[in-house]
């Protein structure tokens, strides 16, 4: 048999520029959602859990780059923000200032948001038909199994070394993220107390890694469109329609949060940027943030829009790098706001008084647990919330049960309140009025 | 001088023959003594195997079919099949008014056998004898709310020494091996005795119950919740993969000596060896679970 070369390479080429074409959201609306459902509901169930391990692979492969991603953009942003050799003080000051005021206000916003709603949503208050269908879907599933005692297992979990960082290149290998940023920012701030000659050959490594990660993350998103068809029509041969029923409040919860997310983002953008700066970007970036997390179902597909939105706005490149990176990664808002209404929604389930006390408390450990999840993808940031559960006293197992049973819904809004919401934060940390424009361009103060 | 021999010899002969034959009629006698099975041999004489069973209905196990009226079960099916193999008919005896009463009188020999769930405690190796033929994982049904308040994950290896040495509210049946146990398993439980099976769910279902869970082996724990999928969201069967409850048919010390080899070889022929919870409860799927 020949093989033709030029008909492969055809071939291949072919895909590599079909694949770009799906991840448009107007295809994951119009192709890749009503194909995965039919595909999903046509497989037989013992193909399903096959799909489903295709498409965890794939999730695997696309979060590959970002540990080298946030490594190299947070040691370089944060040299930069801090050396006293490129920026002076105030400008310092600024960025830090907005960012963690941004950072918190966002959180407060996030999980504030999400309580409101789940007040007026109440999600877990059940009618005795969904309460059948929970109870029918839980038989054999949250049967506790007490095995050979083990006295010895009282792990040393301080809550304090999971984000101190031990061997930054070992917290990278073994996808530890938040060790990974903290030792970056320290690493960071190190660089940046050094004269420019010595850093310079570490720099010009970490900016080839950064320009690497992002055009790894680039190839690899072309696979998004497969992982989106194998994970939702896995979910739709597998998923309990009825749960999907019992919990419809919830459900509706977390997507109204979503689209609420949107809604503030989009009045920050145009708070926080100027119409010269608007002028330079097509359509609205926010939207498009939006609907590229959506339909990917995870928020690190939309840095390199994020990134290069702003810079093309003109932003401070570092500033950018910054704020997006750690916003993405850190503060992970839709685990968040998602976090608060499962707490709430636990809380409702097992008839819990809600008091304002209570509210407050939702609303830490909701924010707690939310930035827990950093480093987590998909389902994986589900059983954050066991915590909250612990400290309410609500029993953790049957929640998580039917959480991760429609999570595979759920993922999506989720990763689009991430994505929006850091992008509202880097847009306000990157932010600078005239004056400031004018102070930190020594040509113009002139 | 041959004659004189012969004749000698022939002598010797027949009072040799004369003095060993009473003896070997007797060696004769004593040997059927022996090998004959007289425990057996009793209950074939008397035309049917007597067998206590406990005063309750447990269903599958044993209960009175409302239908028909008449006994049922695979424990009334066993000691049938026992029956039907000994060539005789059967009797139950069900006067007893506890498991533990049932055990005493079979090792007093008021039965040939006692079967009904019996569980494995060191009290009832004072009274009878036990051959195991169910091997049972312990159980309870506890309140979701109580399991929360002991504030550790039940995925936790440290939840089972937790749950143990908690102070649970646990209730079974009063008089019952789930009494020993509960004493046994849980030292700082505080135990509650219920005259039957139905009460103690009852009184877990209560709004202000005064326990926090029910006490019993995996097939009875687990059909609670397939009868009523509800109370899976506010309760949760709790299962001791160690804690084995062994249930044994029960014997005197003339059954044990009669009836041991002969139990065996029918549990190993006609009930398939020791069964386990999960072989029950597959067997018995069509009642666990209903139509």
């Amino acid at each position: 048999m020949i093989i033709n070369p030029t008909a492969i390479q055809a071939f291949f080429s072919s895909i590599f520029s079909f694949l770009p074409t799906l991840r448009k959201p107007r295809n994951f609306f119009f192709y890749i959602l009503p194909f995965s459902i039919i595909l999903g509901r046509l497989i037989p169930s013992t193909l399903s859990s096959d799909l489903n391990d295709i498409g965890v692979s794939m999730v695997q492969l696309i979060a590959f780059p970002a540990i080298p991603l946030v490594l190299s953009a947070v040691m370089i942003s944060i040299a930069d923000i801090f050396s006293s050799h490129t920026r002076t003080n105030a400008d310092r000051i600024r960025f830090g200032t907005r960012f963690v005021v941004s950072l918190f206000i966002a959180i407060l916003f996030a999980s504030s948001l999400a309580l409101l709603l789940s007040l007026y949503q109440s999600p877990g208050v059940l009618s005795p038909s969904a309460k059948l269908s929970i109870g029918r879907f839980m038989l054999d599933v949250t049967d506790i199994h007490v095995g050979a005692v083990d006295s010895s297992s009282q792990a040393n979990n301080v809550w304090i070394s999971t984000i101190i960082p031990s061997n930054i290149l070992a917290d990278a290998s073994a996808g530890q993220t938040i060790k990974v940023i903290s030792g970056s920012v320290l690493a960071g701030l190190a660089i940046s107390r050094l004269k420019p000659e010595l850093t310079l050959p570490l720099l010009t490594l970490l900016r080839s890694v950064n320009t690497i990660s992002v055009q790894v993350l680039n190839i690899v998103l072309n696979l998004a469109p497969l992982v989106l068809i194998c994970l939702i029509s896995a979910a739709v041969s597998t998923i309990n329609a009825e749960i999907v029923i019992a919990l419809l409040n919830f459900t509706i919860c977390v997507f109204l949060a979503a689209i609420a997310s949107l809604g503030i983002s989009r009045l920050i953008y145009r708070r926080f940027t100027s119409s010269s700066e608007r002028a330079l970007t097509s359509g609205n970036p926010v939207d498009s943030v939006f609907l590229l997390s959506l339909s990917t179902g995870s928020s690190m597909t939309a840095y390199p829009l994020l990134f290069e939105t702003l810079t093309g706005m003109g932003r401070d490149r570092s500033e950018v790098e910054a704020s997006a990176s750690l916003s993405l990664l850190i503060a992970r808002l839709g685990n968040v706001t998602y976090n608060v209404i499962a707490i709430l929604f636990a809380l409702n389930l097992y008839d819990v008084n809600i008091t304002p006390l209570r509210i407050l408390e939702v609303i830490g450990l909701g924010a707690i647990t939310g930035i827990s999840a950093a480093g987590l993808t998909g389902v994986a940031t589900v059983p954050t919330i066991t915590v909250a559960l612990l400290f309410f006293q609500v029993p953790a197992p049957p929640v998580l049960v039917l959480l991760l049973a429609i999570d595979p819904i759920l993922t999506l809004p989720r990763a689009a309140t991430t994505g929006v919401l850091s992008m509202a934060i880097a847009v306000v940390s990157s932010f600078k009025s005239h004056g400031q424009k004018a102070l930190s361009n020594p040509e113009s103060a002139v | 001088m041959f004659k004189p021999f012969l004749r000698l010899f022939v002598a010797f002969a027949s009072v040799a023959l004369l003095i060993l034959i009473p003896l070997q009629v007797d060696a004769e006698a004593v040997n059927a003594d022996v090998t004959n099975n007289k425990f057996i041999d009793m209950i074939q004489r008397r035309g049917y195997l007597k067998v206590g069973l406990p005063p309750y209905n447990t269903p599958p196990a044993y209960y009175i079919d409302s239908d028909s009226n008449e006994l049922k079960g695979y424990d009334v099916d066993l000691a049938k099949t026992m029956a039907s193999k000994l060539l005789v008919d059967i009797e139950f005896d069900r006067s007893s008014t506890s498991f533990n009463e049932l055990v005493e009188r079979v090792g007093a020999g008021d039965f040939d056998l006692a079967i009904g769930k019996l569980g494995l405690t060191y009290n009832r190796l004072f009274d009878a004898f036990p051959i195991q033929y169910l091997s049972f994982r312990h159980a309870l049904l506890a309140d979701r709310s109580f399991v929360a308040s002991l504030g550790v994950d039940p995925d936790d290896p440290a939840f089972g020494l937790v749950l143990k040495n908690s102070t649970i509210r646990i209730g079974s049946i009063d008089n019952s091996t789930w009494e020993v146990e509960a004493k046994a398993n849980f030292p700082n439980a505080e135990f509650v005795g219920f005259k039957n099976w139905t009460d103690a769910k009852n009184a877990l279902f209560l709004p202000d119950s005064v326990i926090d869970a029910i006490y019993r082996d995996t097939t009875e724990i687990k059909p609670i919740v397939y009868a009523d999928p509800d109370l899976s969201l506010d309760y949760v069967p709790i299962l001791f993969d160690e804690l084995i409850d062994r249930k044994s048919i029960y014997l005197s010390l003339e059954g044990r000596l009669g009836l041991q080899d002969f139990i065996d070889m029918t549990l190993r022929r006609e009930w398939g060896g020791i069964k386990n919870d999960i072989a029950i409860l597959d067997d018995f799927q069509s009642y666990y679970l209903g139509s």
